[in-house]
């Protein structure tokens, strides 16, 4: 078993192991209603799992399906609660909001985290923030599920070998799209079924049997991680001339008090990006010594394609990009990586050029080499492949090496740029986009929040960015050749578009930095006159959020020192959990106000007229929730009393300091879904 | 001052390297060292072009490159060597380039190279130059991406 496989499934054990060292309690069994995933919901869950890793949608489920935005707004739609799993998506997609692949490597999986997620927070009735944790640790244990994937696959790669012997088209490309499905299909559908059917319950029952203090942790954390999941992104563009866009971001949602809609600031940061482009030029360094543009070591296409011989047609170069687009991934393998993929996006083209078995099997194999590069702008290479080809079906002396450098010289520099472009930059910028629109709730209530337009709109540009993006490249490769990579490189076009992205990225990341990382502390200094909160009536008088602000900044400055993130993950719950716990004081008092939402929204007052339940009553500045407020079980109210939540009530990370301050601690998060679940 | 990384990966400049490994180890410069890709103008501009602004990138024969790196490693720059195989690591090493680690990266498997581990494969060529490597005393880890663990070559090569 590979490394990565193991440290996943040790951290999966222990997980499970210290939550289950907990007491489930038993819960008083009226007040908990039944956890209930259908067996249709169960499979169509599943399947959006498995169509997040597969083929079928143009290749396109790594972008779209696979990322918890999406993911949580299709459970939420599968459930009947678009609302709430669309929150609760963009809550977890904040914390991938870096995630890379690059060359065969997946860090976590947020596919797993999203769908399966998604499915805890709706059917066991738990707000986003807290079903935050647990989400990221499942993500981690899908790491088993590609390791086993990558690995199984290398085996099909070989099966396509020996198809490529015989010199059968049709062997090889059955290889690239039937078995690999199987096998993805298996590894992928069956444990997701089989969890979102009977493990929900399971799971639940664990969350909600765990002492109310450390799910307030659990919560509360839920604000301070999504600070990782921002600064791992920023690690990508928060850098040199760009950096006070940034900032920037972060004060427009302050200085509007959070109501500044995240498409105005994305807007803002096109124009933006445009004057920083203009004003300041486009390389930071000089170009390297100007090279003579190529002779043609290698033949490009640039010589006139030869009377009679086989020809290439336009169709054929349309069913090859759209087997490319389509199955790039299908047989995605630790060996090769994308060559069965590479392969099978040539077959129109072989059949095309080739009659003679010697030369069919000559090319598959000399398609079926190892290969790896970003799969929407590596198309050029594809195209210029496909060129060279037809020139040497028509007779040119072009031999197998020559092709071979291509492909070997190009995937490598094409997978930085095009990676850095899709993966880095365009992607983010559209999550972020995304999920703002989605409108994460500050404090994990779904009061008004969960707008599917989010999801929605990401799910219309994906598909329209990097297809034409994907249909471009391939076109440009084969008729200019792999000279338009130098064309383009030379030009400074990239650049120019990478640095603007980079500053659009920066503010619309600013943004979400200031709308969606919180964080509460509770020592408080006792007048005689009024209680003076740090946080409340001191740091954020100054400049509101200035706590999380710091917050992110400053995980940020600990990955830059290479701390791990998991281990961030980790020292955030603990700290929150820790927090929370009432040896350091009164158990928590849970207060909320008429909003439904923490009493100390940074940005404003609650800007959603909700017909709830609670009474207001305000005698001082910190109301209490009464009791009636909560129609399903009765949470704590008293100072000294342990509760038995029937939902999941968090509170305030509490910094606390031991027997000297009033551990006045403020709720952040009213789970809420019994009240407003149309269930 | 030393070489701040000198890796093998055949893909030279992508992804992981543009992304991950160069934000990680924060690189000024990246030195390519091969022969074949020296002589190859497109490569050379492709490669020079591919990393990002603010990175320059020089392209070596292994004579050029081995002095060129002994002029850096001597020098304040923060050095990023990238080499094709590990056969030019063998030879830098034996032209007098000194370096502790060499990371090994990324290999692609084709015929005539055996899998070492995930996408690191290795010719008997290239395994040799490894374990005669590791004999001289640089010690050869195995690590696609900064995060992960390193895994020495001993761990899975028992021949060493």
């Amino acid at each position: 078993m590979t490394r990565g496989a193991r440290r996943a499934i040790g951290m999966a054990v222990l997980v499970g192991v210290l939550l289950s060292l907990f007491p489930t309690t038993a819960l008083a069994a009226d007040s908990v209603p039944k956890v209930t995933v259908g067996v249709g919901q169960a499979l169509l869950i599943a399947l959006g799992y498995y169509l997040a890793q597969g083929p079928w949608l143009a290749g396109l489920g790594f972008f779209t399906l696979y990322r918890p935005l999406v993911a949580g707004m299709l459970v939420g739609l599968i459930l009947g609660d678009p609302a709430k799993g669309t929150v609760v998506g963009a809550t977890i997609n904040l914390v991938y909001l870096g995630f890379i692949s690059t060359g065969g490597v997946i860090p976590s999986d947020p596919a797993l985290a999203g769908w399966v997620g998604a499915t805890l927070a709706i059917a066991g009735r738990l707000d986003p923030a807290s079903v935050l944790a647990p989400a990221i640790g499942i993500g981690l244990i899908g790491t088993v599920i590609f390791n086993l994937r990558m690995t199984g696959a290398v085996i099909i790669a070989h099966w396509a070998d020996s198809f490529a012997e015989r010199g059968s088209i049709r062997g090889v490309a059955l290889m690239n799209w039937l078995p690999s499905q199987v096998w993805l299909f298996c590894l992928t559908f069956v444990p997701v079924f089989f969890v979102t059917l009977n493990g929900i319950q399971y799971l639940t029952d664990i969350l909600t049997g765990l002492p109310p203090w450390v799910l307030n942790g659990l919560a509360v954390a839920g604000g301070a991680l999504t600070a990782i999941g921002i600064a791992m992104n920023m690690r990508f563009i928060f850098r040199g001339p760009v950096i006070p866009y940034f900032f920037l971001g972060y004060l427009l949602i302050v200085a509007s008090g959070g109501t500044l809609p995240i498409v105005v600031i994305a807007a803002l940061g096109l124009v933006l990006a445009y004057l920083h482009v203009l004003f300041t030029g486009a390389r930071a360094s000089s170009p390297a010594e100007p090279v003579a543009p190529t002779e043609g070591s290698a033949g490009p296409p640039a010589a006139p394609r030869p009377a009679g011989g086989p020809k290439v047609t336009r169709g054929d170069l349309i069913r090859s990009w759209l087997l490319w687009t389509f199955f790039s991934h299908s047989t995605y393998n630790y060996e090769r990586l994308q060559a069965v993929g590479f392969a099978h996006s040539m077959t129109p083209i072989i059949r095309r050029l080739y009659q003679t078995p010697a030369e069919i099997s000559s090319a598959l194999k000399r398609h079926l080499v190892f290969f790896n590069s970003d799969p929407v702008i590596g198309g050029v290479i594809h195209g210029a492949v496909i060129a060279m080809e037809e020139q040497r079906a028509n007779g040119a002396p072009i031999d197998d090496d020559a092709i071979n450098s291509v492909k070997t010289g190009l995937m490598g520099p094409l997978a930085g740029i095009g990676d850095t472009i899709d993966q880095g930059t365009i992607l983010p910028i559209l999550l972020a986009l995304g999920i703002g629109i989605a409108g994460v709730s500050r404090d994990g209530t779904v009061t008004g929040a969960g707008n599917v337009l989010g999801p929605i709109l990401f799910l219309m540009l994906v598909p329209l960015i990097f297809l034409s993006l994907g249909y471009v490249a391939w076109m440009q490769g084969y008729y200019r050749g792999r000279t338009f990579v130098t064309d383009i490189l030379r030009s400074g076009v990239l650049d120019r578009v990478v640095i603007g992205a980079s500053v659009l990225g920066n503010l619309v990341l600013g943004a979400l930095a200031a709308s969606f990382v919180t964080l509460f502390i509770a020592p408080t200094i006792h007048l005689e006159a009024a209680d003076i909160n740090i946080q409340r009536d001191i740091l954020d008088k100054i400049m509101p959020g200035l706590l999380p602000l710091g917050l992110v900044l400053l995980t940020w400055f600990l990955l830059r020192r290479r701390v791990h993130p998991l281990a961030l993950v980790v020292a955030y719950l603990a700290i929150a959990i820790a927090g929370s716990c009432p040896i350091f004081g009164r158990a928590p008092r849970y207060v909320t106000d008429a909003c439904g939402s923490a009493v100390f929204q940074p940005y404003g007052a609650c800007p959603i007229a909700t017909a709830s339940p609670l009474a207001p009553a305000a005698p001082t500045a910190l109301p209490v929730a009464s009791p009636a407020a909560f129609p399903v079980g009765s949470p704590a109210v008293s100072p000294d009393s342990s509760a038995t939540p029937a939902s999941v009530h968090a509170v305030a990370f509490a910094v606390a300091e031991a027997g000297r301050r009033d551990m006045t601690t403020l709720a952040g998060h009213i789970s809420g879904v019994q009240d407003r679940s149309p269930r | 001052m030393t070489l701040t990384l000198v890796r093998v990966d055949d893909r030279l400049i992508h992804g992981q390297v543009v992304l991950v490994w160069l934000r990680a180890i924060d690189a000024d410069r990246i030195v390519i060292i091969d022969d074949a890709t020296s002589q190859d103008e497109f490569m050379r501009t492709v490669l020079t072009l591919a990393a990002p602004p603010g990175v320059p990138v020089e392209v070596h024969g292994l004579n050029s490159g081995v002095l060129r790196v002994a002029d850096l490693a001597a020098g304040p720059e923060r050095v990023f060597v990238l080499l094709r195989s590990p056969i030019t690591a063998l030879r830098m090493r034996k032209a007098g380039v000194e370096f502790e680690v060499l990371n090994v990266g990324g290999i692609g498997a084709r015929p005539g190279r055996r899998s070492l581990y995930r996408s690191i494969s290795a010719s008997p060529e290239e395994l040799a130059a490894l374990r005669e490597l590791e004999r001289l005393g640089t010690g050869v880890e195995l690590r696609v991406l900064p995060d992960d663990r390193p895994i020495p070559l001993g761990t899975i090569d028992r021949g060493a």
